[in-house]
């Protein structure tokens, strides 16, 4: 059978329009349940990172969106360490909220300044605050990795940790999101007796052999994905050190 | 000799026929021409998601929806295709049709989609889909190339989750999810087999995987 050009042209043509309509209309289609999905993963990570719910059966759909309006209180940071009220509004939308703080982000990007404005998520036992998670920015092998840090209500140990590998390598890098290595950091400190801020190390090895002397401090890396491991090393200390301000206020009692 | 009352309307062939050589298009990739195990394509999927059971069953079910489909509308259009462009075509197809699974596993199965990441977009390029366009689907109708790529999947699938099988339970100690090696064992000393997590341990499955399938076979490379 003989195909002349325009055939083939047209051909082509239809094949492009109908492929694209289809994958467009699937993805425009499914977009909400989507973005539904993404929100309540991060928002279950996060309370997973503050021991919530309580009995450690993670939760999904509409029981995620009710336990984080009850339990959960987000409070923006400025880099002296105070909670910033509505008065910093950068996206103009009169409230204070996830938004400004990517924003904020974008602003210092690929420089070493600290982001004017910074994201805290208290859980709250009644009118206490009962673990403090602050969000947790680095880069891996392939992109970057996020995670978040839930320190006891002191600021002084690590609580829960929860960390997203992104794009790194399933079986390699991607093991630290896995309940092994994050559960690693139950109990770690962040400060030394003294006050001061001192991150926790990721170590290539056994934290056991090779921090004797300050285990509290220390965990192990992932064998096979060294640079995934320094990643979370670096975003660990980075968010300690930015943070450290914010959280010389709680364990000074100011709150 | 013929007389017009005995003579016989030509049969239309019913379209969805269950005969000997349908099952046969079905299980032949299972262990004859298993796409894996005797052509060696898709082993790139293969090793990466096959560290727990439930991302290799995932998979299998993605590459069977992709694999059925793909092969079914390439059959469909197979006379309508112009040579000179068939395999950009075939392409536009596949990736499309894995664009609307991976979507669907976003909204549906959100936490195995994370899981199985980049490797449900990559079916675009496993070799298995694009291999049963070209050399059956084009030259096939509708039904024969849907059995074609439910045998084939099914046969892709067969060893994904026999990798995952032996990896989950040697490497975690698990199946599916549930602890599987009892805390006991453990407590006598056992470990997990750490390289059955890494890429390297399923290569060692699978090459005795093959192996094994070859003996059993009879079949050698020419």
């Amino acid at each position: 059978m003989a195909f002349n050009t325009g055939y083939v042209f047209g051909f082509a043509t239809a094949i492009c329009v109908v492929c694209g309509l289809a994958v467009s209309s699937v993805s425009m289609g499914l977009k909400e349940r989507q973005d539904d999905n993404r929100r309540r993963d991060v928002q279950s990570s996060i309370l997973s990172a503050l021991g919530l719910p309580e009995d450690g059966k993670p939760l999904e759909g509409e029981a995620i969106d009710k336990l984080w309006e009850e339990r959960v209180r987000r409070v923006v940071v400025s880099p002296e360490g105070e909670e910033v009220t509505d008065a910093a509004d950068l996206t103009g939308d009169g409230k204070v909220d996830e938004d400004d703080v990517d924003a904020a982000r974008a602003q210092v990007k690929g420089t070493d300044k600290p982001a004017p404005l910074a994201l805290v998520y208290v859980r709250q036992d009644g009118a206490k605050a009962a673990s403090y998670a602050i969000p947790l920015y680095g880069v891996g092998l392939w992109g970057p990795l996020s995670g978040y840090l839930a320190l006891d209500p002191r600021a002084q140990k690590v609580t829960g940790a929860t960390f997203f590998a992104g794009k790194e390598t399933p079986g390699l890098g991607a093991e630290i999101q896995e309940p092994k290595f994050e559960d690693q950091f139950l109990g770690k400190r962040i400060v030394t007796d003294s006050g001061e801020p001192k991150p926790i190390q990721v170590v290539k090895g056994q934290a056991a052999n090779l921090c004797e002397k300050f285990l509290d401090y220390c965990v192990d890396g992932v064998s096979g994905a060294t640079i995934t491991s320094r990643g979370v090393d670096v975003m660990i200390a980075d968010a300690i050190t930015a943070y450290d301000p914010y959280l010389k206020r709680i364990r000074g009692g100011a709150r | 000799m013929s007389s017009p009352a005995t003579e016989v309307a030509p049969v239309k062939a019913p379209i969805l026929v269950w005969d000997r050589k349908a099952r046969r298009i079905v299980s032949d990739p299972f262990n004859d021409n298993n796409p894996i195990t005797v052509q060696v394509l898709g082993i790139c999927s293969a090793l990466a998601v096959t560290i727990q059971m439930n991302r290799a069953l995932v998979m299998a079910a993605a590459v069977i929806a992709v694999l059925c489909t793909s092969n079914v509308v390439i059959s469909m259009l197979r006379r309508f295709i112009p040579p000179s462009i068939r395999i950009i075509v075939q392409l536009s197809v596949i990736a499309s049709l894995v664009i609307v699974v991976d979507q669907v596993l976003q909204a549906f199965l959100y936490d195995i989609s994370k899981q199985l990441s980049v490797f449900v977009g990559l079916i675009i390029t496993n070799c298995i889909i694009m291999g049963r366009a070209e050399a059956f689907a084009m030259a096939n109708p509708p039904w024969q190339s849907f059995l074609d790529g439910l045998g084939n999947g099914l046969g892709y699938g067969a060893i994904l989750v026999a990798v995952a099988f032996f990896r989950e339970i040697l490497g975690s100690g698990t199946l599916l999810g549930f602890q599987l090696v009892p805390t006991a064992l453990y407590d006598l000393g056992y470990a997990n087999m750490g390289l059955m997590v890494l890429a390297p341990g399923a290569f060692i499955l699978l090459g005795l995987m093959i192996w094994a399938q070859r003996t059993w076979t009879g079949y050698t490379e020419e």
